[in-house]
């Protein structure tokens, strides 16, 4: 079963009155995302993630292309559709005096909750989003961590089947992306909520990750897990060497290797394979005398390939 | 949607609306300031310019329409203001919201307030220069709070309508829109007073008539024959058409993607 089956959605935005000007965001995007998955979709900035999670979320309207969601259509079937998903973004905005509490209830209401149910509900999504403390305090009054919780709570009102996670973790501190990644990660196996979500932190997206789909200029340019990624775009791996001394010019000629390039300290050396080159460079290495103090190999990261898409 | 969701809707937004106005502190002024000062300085105009009690309570008339006018279709149009002054406009149009829970929520909260002040200002204006504006009778008063209240329905509706569309820039709209009504409903004369072709304006105002209907209690012979059906039918032509507008001008935010705009 799909939640999301889109197919060849293009979005243009004009602006200006007397010389127009267009930008495509959307150049025929497709994309599906199975039931009970979460997908992410990463970019640069002005890529078209936050475009097409609008549109998806009925907030926009394509220019062309058709997007079905969780089997409604989003343009004719919008109002159905509004009832079973939601979205929280990463750069929250509710009305400032409202309280916390007030502003879960708010949305509750919006979708049919009232009495009992809804207090119940409010003081679920509460304790869930640890907000218990900040009940009666001002939206205004919030640090970015505890508005972030907020519109994490609201979104969470109508136990939406779809969500929609705009840089859920931007701008907090460690801890706080922490325990909001493990909130998502509960939210997929314990609620089965399908989740797509657009990051920018590569951790993140390799951690929560099913599926994600990689979007430059307007276009999905690659798809797959965070590990068929990091294989389909044959980065090779890295061989991060400690040498005495530091600087040695004929390492990014030697046989097989890609490139090189100092990183605090060390040399990075990505390879086409460490298994076969490592044994090679570490006797190259020693023939012209240079001690090789520590030797580090690893796969290539998510941030690797984004580097990579996005040049 | 069931009657129940509608209902519920339309509580979610006078319940938000009240939160919000009671913690405003342009409450005070919008409610109470601006009002007393308009009623207080127009009836101490009526004296020193010495008009006989019935010009007066026509001046006076106008006075405390304009003040419930005001104050209601400022409370219409918060219920688009406010969210794009706190840019949570995507949030309100994500969720299973209709515009008519929007107005309609918005217009209780501003029809609540705008009794409130109708009650201070008809004491204030009988204390101060003896003007008894409840005289009529209450189904009098009623009709005439009525036809205040459904022109700043359509006047806040028209409002959002044009925020929806402009944005930001629109703004302005939600404290200049009432005093175009000011100048062509005949708030402060009658509008036979009015050039041709700018009464034939007042005259589709629906405002002009429920005034005019009210002053026939004050002794006025009415300018317009059946002047609160006239103005009943006009209020529910323009709010009909100021609800289109409001939902085309959403459906077109949607598009050009202003709605994310003003969310940012």
């Amino acid at each position: 079963m799909l939640a999301i089956d889109a197919h060849d959605v293009t979005k243009t935005f004009k602006s200006g009155w007397l010389r127009p000007t267009r930008t495509a965001a959307l150049r025929g995007v497709s994309l599906t995302v199975p039931r009970g998955t979460i997908v992410g979709l990463l970019g640069p900035n002005g890529a078209g993630k936050t475009t097409l999670l609008s549109i998806l979320a009925t907030l926009l309207t394509p220019d062309s292309g058709s997007v079905r969601v969780l089997g409604h259509d989003v343009v004719r079937d919008a109002a159905r559709l509004r009832r079973r998903l939601n979205m929280a973004s990463g750069r929250p905005s509710f009305l400032w005096s409202l309280r916390v509490g007030e502003i879960v209830a708010f949305y509750g209401r919006l979708y049919g909750l009232s009495g009992s149910k809804l207090r119940r509900r409010v003081d679920e999504l509460i304790e869930l989003c640890e907000l218990g403390a900040n009940r009666r305090t001002p939206y205004s009054e919030l640090s970015t961590g505890l508005k972030q919780r907020v519109a994490l709570a609201k979104s969470l009102v109508n136990d939406p089947e779809l969500l929609f996670l705009d840089e859920p973790t931007l701008g907090l501190d460690p801890d706080v992306s922490v325990r909001v990644r493990r909130h998502i990660a509960d939210l997929r196996s314990q609620r089965g909520i399908t989740i797509v979500l657009t990051t920018h932190y590569m951790r993140e997206a390799d951690e929560l990750c099913d599926e994600i789909a990689f979007i430059k200029a307007g276009r999905i340019l690659a798809r797959g897990t965070p590990a068929e990624l990091k294989r389909r775009i044959r980065l090779g791996d890295v061989i991060a060497l400690r040498l005495d001394p530091p600087a040695v010019p004929w390492l990014g000629e030697a046989p097989g290797v890609l490139r090189c390039r100092a990183v605090d300290g060390w040399v990075e050396c990505t390879v086409d394979g460490a298994e076969k080159r490592l044994p090679d460079l570490l006797r190259a290495l020693s023939a012209e005398g240079i001690a090789v103090r520590n030797v580090r190999v690893r796969e290539p990261e998510l941030e690797d390939v984004f580097v990579e898409l996005a040049r | 949607m069931s009657w129940r969701a509608e209902l519920l809707a339309v509580w979610a937004v006078v319940v938000r609306n009240a939160l919000m106005a009671s913690r405003n502190v342009f409450f005070f002024f919008e409610l109470l300031f601006w009002p007393i000062v308009g009623v207080l300085s127009i009836g101490l105009m009526t004296r020193f310019l010495h008009l006989t009690p019935a010009q007066a309570s026509f001046v006076l008339i106008g006075t405390i329409a304009l003040s419930i006018v005001n104050v209601c279709q400022l409370e219409v149009a918060y219920a688009v203001l406010l969210d794009v002054w706190s840019k949570s406009l995507k949030h309100q149009f994500l969720a299973p919201i209709g515009i008519r829970h929007l107005t309609l929520g918005s217009w209780l909260v501003g029809m609540a307030r705008g009794g409130v002040l109708f009650l201070l200002l008809a004491a204030l204006g009988w204390w101060a220069f003896d003007f008894r504006v409840l005289a009529p009778g209450w189904l009098a008063v009623a009709v005439f709070l009525l036809g205040c209240f459904l022109n700043a329905w359509i006047v806040g509706v028209f409002v959002c309508a044009l925020i929806a569309l402009f944005g930001n820039r629109a703004e302005a709209f939600a404290w200049a829109s009432v005093n175009l009504v000011l100048v062509l409903a005949g708030l402060y004369y009658p509008v036979s007073v009015l050039p041709e072709p700018v009464a034939t304006v007042a005259a589709a105002i629906p405002l002009t008539y429920f005034l005019d209907a009210y002053r026939a209690h004050f002794g006025f012979a009415p300018e317009f024959r059946a002047p609160i059906a006239t103005g009943l039918a006009l209020s529910v032509v323009y709010a009909a058409l100021a609800h289109w507008c409001f939902f085309a001008a959403i459906q077109r935010a949607r598009r050009t993607g202003l709605l994310l705009k003003m969310s940012e």
